[in-house]
């Protein structure tokens, strides 16, 4: 009994001590500045700038997000289930305009990243195109002629017109399904200003729809993501897609991020920019007011620079330094000087139709 | 109000996952002998973070590979395997029971992930579907050394000089692939196949025409290996991969191995990706993305390679040259130039068409169990089975509809055969049939051996070269009885027809087991996913 009097005084302390220590756990585990988790979709080519561990970092300390994110494509995402989440965040205008005309204007928006469209092929299609005038060089970059590359993909010239005897089927380039996914939707784009000779409005747009329907029903199945659409480009070999549309960033990133691989097939992968070719706009579109924190974040100078050096997305910091020899990227133009405004929405929206 | 109805919703699938948890506890004891606690065709390791995976069968070979990575992690993986177009139905599923999906090609992944839930999708290897045909005969049709089309091998298939294996079109990657290079060729090499072209009478005809000298098809492409080394055929199409392994094995048993023939146009590439399903456990996320990680290694991407598959960014190394033998036509350096698949509308009426019109039609025997043993679940289990394949509805959703003019025999048993009753085609007499089936009473002892038997007697009234045959057994398995009678059935037929198995109830897999092997056919295990066993014995015939 004499021993329960001595106790409160001892419990007193261990109490102390506990809430002491749940003290100290509770700031080493974050502060009480739990870091609040956006969930939203993303198109494919961004993923690396999400998973990146500097820019996380960037996020969770000075801005106390997480971004937690499930894969789409940038027109898929748009007529997906929303419910839940906080963001979008496509690789086009196109896009936060076809999310406008279905629920309005959102909390808030801002085009964080951009980069060109651009084509990517190998050395020997290269020659080859070279050798059939479509493709020229400029100050060391390639620029694939729009007009005449429309005009062959129209006849349907084949590759073992073109000299490549070893390729099956008539030239074609792969893209992603322009119904779904951005960077197919972007070349579709592209080619409609080409046919029309100046941006495809509403109007001009309605004669040149069968030829890009005769364009695309050439391509069959299309990948609805452009991130697995360039994996297939480099792992698949020539044969398998000699040709594809993507974004300027996603050979950038990977020669960074797989320098051994890089150094191994670098020689043999040659990007062209279209000329003219058309800026893909990553554009952050904040569904609610936790959402519109993720813009802060992504802008936040840091950001903006590993998001150029180490995934090739072009913001302010871009086209400032000696780039060509940062990436390793030879054919890197300096700036994309010929450029086209991509089809206002009402002229998209036919081309999406003609080609579902 | 908004606001309520999703506490509401929240609420229900609070309630849903409850009884899905009682549902997967309650399946799990009940879970008989010879399956492993994980569940799953193979389990490699043990505990840490479990990853399901959903594979396609030809995965298989790569178990070492992930038995080492399991143990030395400490983690569980247990793999599933099917085809890969029920990879792209599960995906197609609300709930997705897997924490990765791992198909032939990524085409599957895009027509499936209609719930954007797969991400970190990454190429593990390239492998082109090829056909591998007894090196002798290969020399024989002129196809050693020289550039070969779809064409070529359809002329010598017509011209009777030829036969092949292939696996179902409509359940696997690889069957599917040389199917639709083969619409191509009858087309007349369009730049892509469209609709109006399907409907082209000639090339029902045509199609119909090859398809009748398909050996047999299976529903997976590691089964149609082990399926081809077991029996005596010219020749399969199958994965370069698998086109190795199967040579391997036939030169360590002294037999003619195959020769590689790349059709130039009617090439297809499986690129085999693995996808994590993202079910919000950052804990499973991360142990996908160090597995992956690890398959994609350096080290590792060398020893897939030295499977016969292409890995890597630089094709085949110097060194693993030595497994894609010029002697046996492969041609590592090839430029692999494959034919556009179709959009997915088009390829699923393709896909349509082989199986209500194109495919040989086939001629099934049905001996089902309705013995004193069934009595309750078992009987009400394989009714419903039934039902999923003859009701054409039920039949469609998974490519499993009859053709017009394909035929089904029931044989009731308990004791002795209780009946037969034969329906053609894919009307009127099918939904007859199931209406016996579902009123067959339950009761008696049992002897499937002589059900099998009294299949194969009627068996012989068909000419069986215009048929796929097969004899589909549904049972617990306990017989009384004996094989005699059946062996001496089935060597008076004197036909290679498959028995297959489907278990229920408090089954015991022995007796038809031994059926299996006598017949080249396969046991499925009915009790832990009745509707997928049940298909894949339909793939296969």
């Amino acid at each position: 009994m004499r021993a329960m009097k001595a106790k409160p005084k001892v419990i007193g302390f261990v109490l102390l001590l506990a809430v002491v220590a749940a003290a100290a756990i509770y700031l080493l585990a974050g502060g009480g500045r739990r870091p609040a988790a956006l969930r939203g979709y993303v198109g494919g080519e961004k993923i690396g700038v999400l998973e990146d561990e500097e820019i996380a970092g960037i996020f969770r300390n000075r801005y106390g997000l997480t971004l937690d994110y499930a894969k789409a494509g940038s027109l898929d995402m748009v007529t997906a289930d929303l419910s839940g989440q906080d963001f979008l965040f496509p690789s086009s205008q196109t896009a936060l305009e076809y999310y406008q005309q279905l629920h309005g204007q959102p909390a808030k928006s801002e085009i964080v990243f951009n980069t060109p469209l651009v084509l990517y092929t190998r050395r020997p299609v290269l020659q080859a195109l070279a050798g059939a005038g479509l493709v020229r060089e400029e100050d060391g970059c390639c620029y694939m002629d729009m007009d005449a590359l429309a005009d062959a993909l129209l006849e349907g010239v084949r590759w073992a017109d073109l000299g490549l005897e070893e390729l099956y089927g008539p030239l074609a380039v792969s893209t992603t399904d322009p119904a779904k996914s951005n960077s197919g939707n972007m070349f579709a784009g592209l080619l409609a200003n080409v046919l029309c000779g100046g941006v495809a409005d509403a109007a001009s747009v309605q004669d040149v729809l069968p030829r890009l329907q005769l364009i695309f029903s050439r391509l069959g199945y299309m990948e609805t993501s452009s991130s697995d659409l360039f994996d297939q480009f480099l792992k698949t070999g020539m044969g398998a897609k000699p040709l594809v549309a993507g974004y300027e960033s996603q050979l950038l990133e990977f020669a960074v991020q797989n320098p051994e691989d890089w150094a191994a097939i670098g020689d043999d992968i040659v990007m062209i920019y279209p000329s003219p070719t058309v800026w893909s706009a990553h554009v952050f579109i904040a569904l609610d007011e936790a959402g519109a924190a993720g813009i802060d974040a992504l802008m936040d100078a840091d950001v903006q620079r590993l998001a150029w050096e180490k995934h090739g997305f072009r913001t302010a910091v871009s086209g400032t330094g000696d780039d060509a020899a940062r990436f390793g990227v030879s054919g890197l133009a300096r700036q994309i000087t010929r450029v086209v405004p991509m089809p206002a929405y009402d002229a998209m929206d036919q081309i999406i139709t003609a080609l579902s | 109000m908004n606001g309520r109805k999703k506490l509401l919703r929240s609420g229900v699938w609070r309630l849903a996952a409850l009884v899905m948890a009682a549902v997967l506890a309650l399946g799990l004891a009940g879970c008989g002998a010879g399956r492993q606690e994980a569940g799953g065709d193979d389990v490699f390791g043990s505990g840490g973070v479990t990853l399901r995976i959903l594979s396609g069968s030809e995965n298989r070979e790569l178990a070492p590979i992930l038995e080492r990575y399991a143990r030395e992690k400490g983690v569980t993986i247990v793999m599933d395997y099917q085809g890969s177009l029920d990879i792209m139905r599960a995906l197609q599923a609300e709930e997705t029971p897997y924490d990765a999906v791992w198909p032939a090609s990524s085409l599957w992944i895009s027509a499936g992930d209609t719930h954007h839930r797969v991400k970190h999708a990454q190429s593990v290897s390239v492998t082109p579907v090829i056909f591998g045909i007894r090196e002798s005969l290969a020399r024989q049709l002129g196809f050693v050394g020289r550039e070969v089309s779809v064409g070529d091998i359809l002329a010598a298939t017509r011209a009777g000089e030829l036969s092949f294996c292939m696996t179902s079109a409509t359940q696997s990657n690889s069957g599917c692939s040389a199917y639709i290079g083969f619409l191509y060729a009858m087309l007349g090499s369009p730049d892509v196949l469209t609709a109006d072209a399907l409907a082209e009478p000639a090339l029902a005809e045509e199609m119909q025409a090859l398809l009748a000298g398909v050996d047999r098809s299976s529903g997976s492409s590691d089964w149609l290996k082990d399926l081809f080394l077991a029996g005596d055929y010219d020749a399969m199409v199958n994965y370069e991969c698998l086109i190795i392994s199967a040579n391997r094995e036939l030169e360590a048993q002294g037999r003619e191995t195959l020769y590689a023939v790349y059709p130039y146009d009617g090439l297809s590439l499986a690129d085999s990706p693995l996808g994590y399903v993202d079910g919000g456990s950052e804990e499973k996320e991360q142990a996908f993305l160090d597995l992956q990680a690890y398959l994609l290694s350096g080290e590792v991407q060398d020893e897939i390679q030295r499977t016969g598959r292409r890995t890597g960014y630089e094709g085949v190394s110097e060194e693993n040259r030595e497994v894609f033998r010029a002697d046996w036509g492969l041609q590592p350096d090839r430029v692999l130039s494959p034919i556009r698949m179709p959009a997915s509308d088009v390829l699923f009426q393709c896909l349509d068409l082989y199986q209500t019109s194109f495919r040989k039609p086939s001629l099934t025997v049905y001996c089902l169990d309705y013995s004193g043993s069934m009595e309750g679940e078992g009987s009400s289990q394989l009714v419903d089975a039934m039902a999923q394949v003859l009701i054409q509805e039920n039949a469609a959703r998974h490519f499993l509809q009859a053709s017009q003019s394909e035929v089904n025999i029931v044989i009731p048993f308990a004791s002795e055969p209780l009946a037969a009753w034969a329906a053609v085609g894919n009307g009127a007499e099918l939904e007859a049939l199931y209406a016996q089936v579902e009123s067959q009473p339950v009761g008696g002892g049992t002897d499937l051996y002589a059900a099998v038997a009294q299949g194969l007697q009627l068996l012989e009234g068909y000419d069986l070269s215009q048929y796929t045959p097969a004899v589909i057994v549904m049972s617990d398995g306990m017989s009384g009885g004996s094989m005699d009678g059946f062996l001496a059935a089935y060597e008076r037929l004197g036909q290679d027809v498959p028995v297959f198995s489907i278990l229920f109830g408090e089954a015991d897999p022995t007796q038809l087991e031994e059926l299996a092997r006598a017949t080249n056919g396969r046991v499925f295990d009915g009790r832990e996913d009745l509707v997928a066993a049940f298909r894949s014995v339909k793939g296969y015939n």
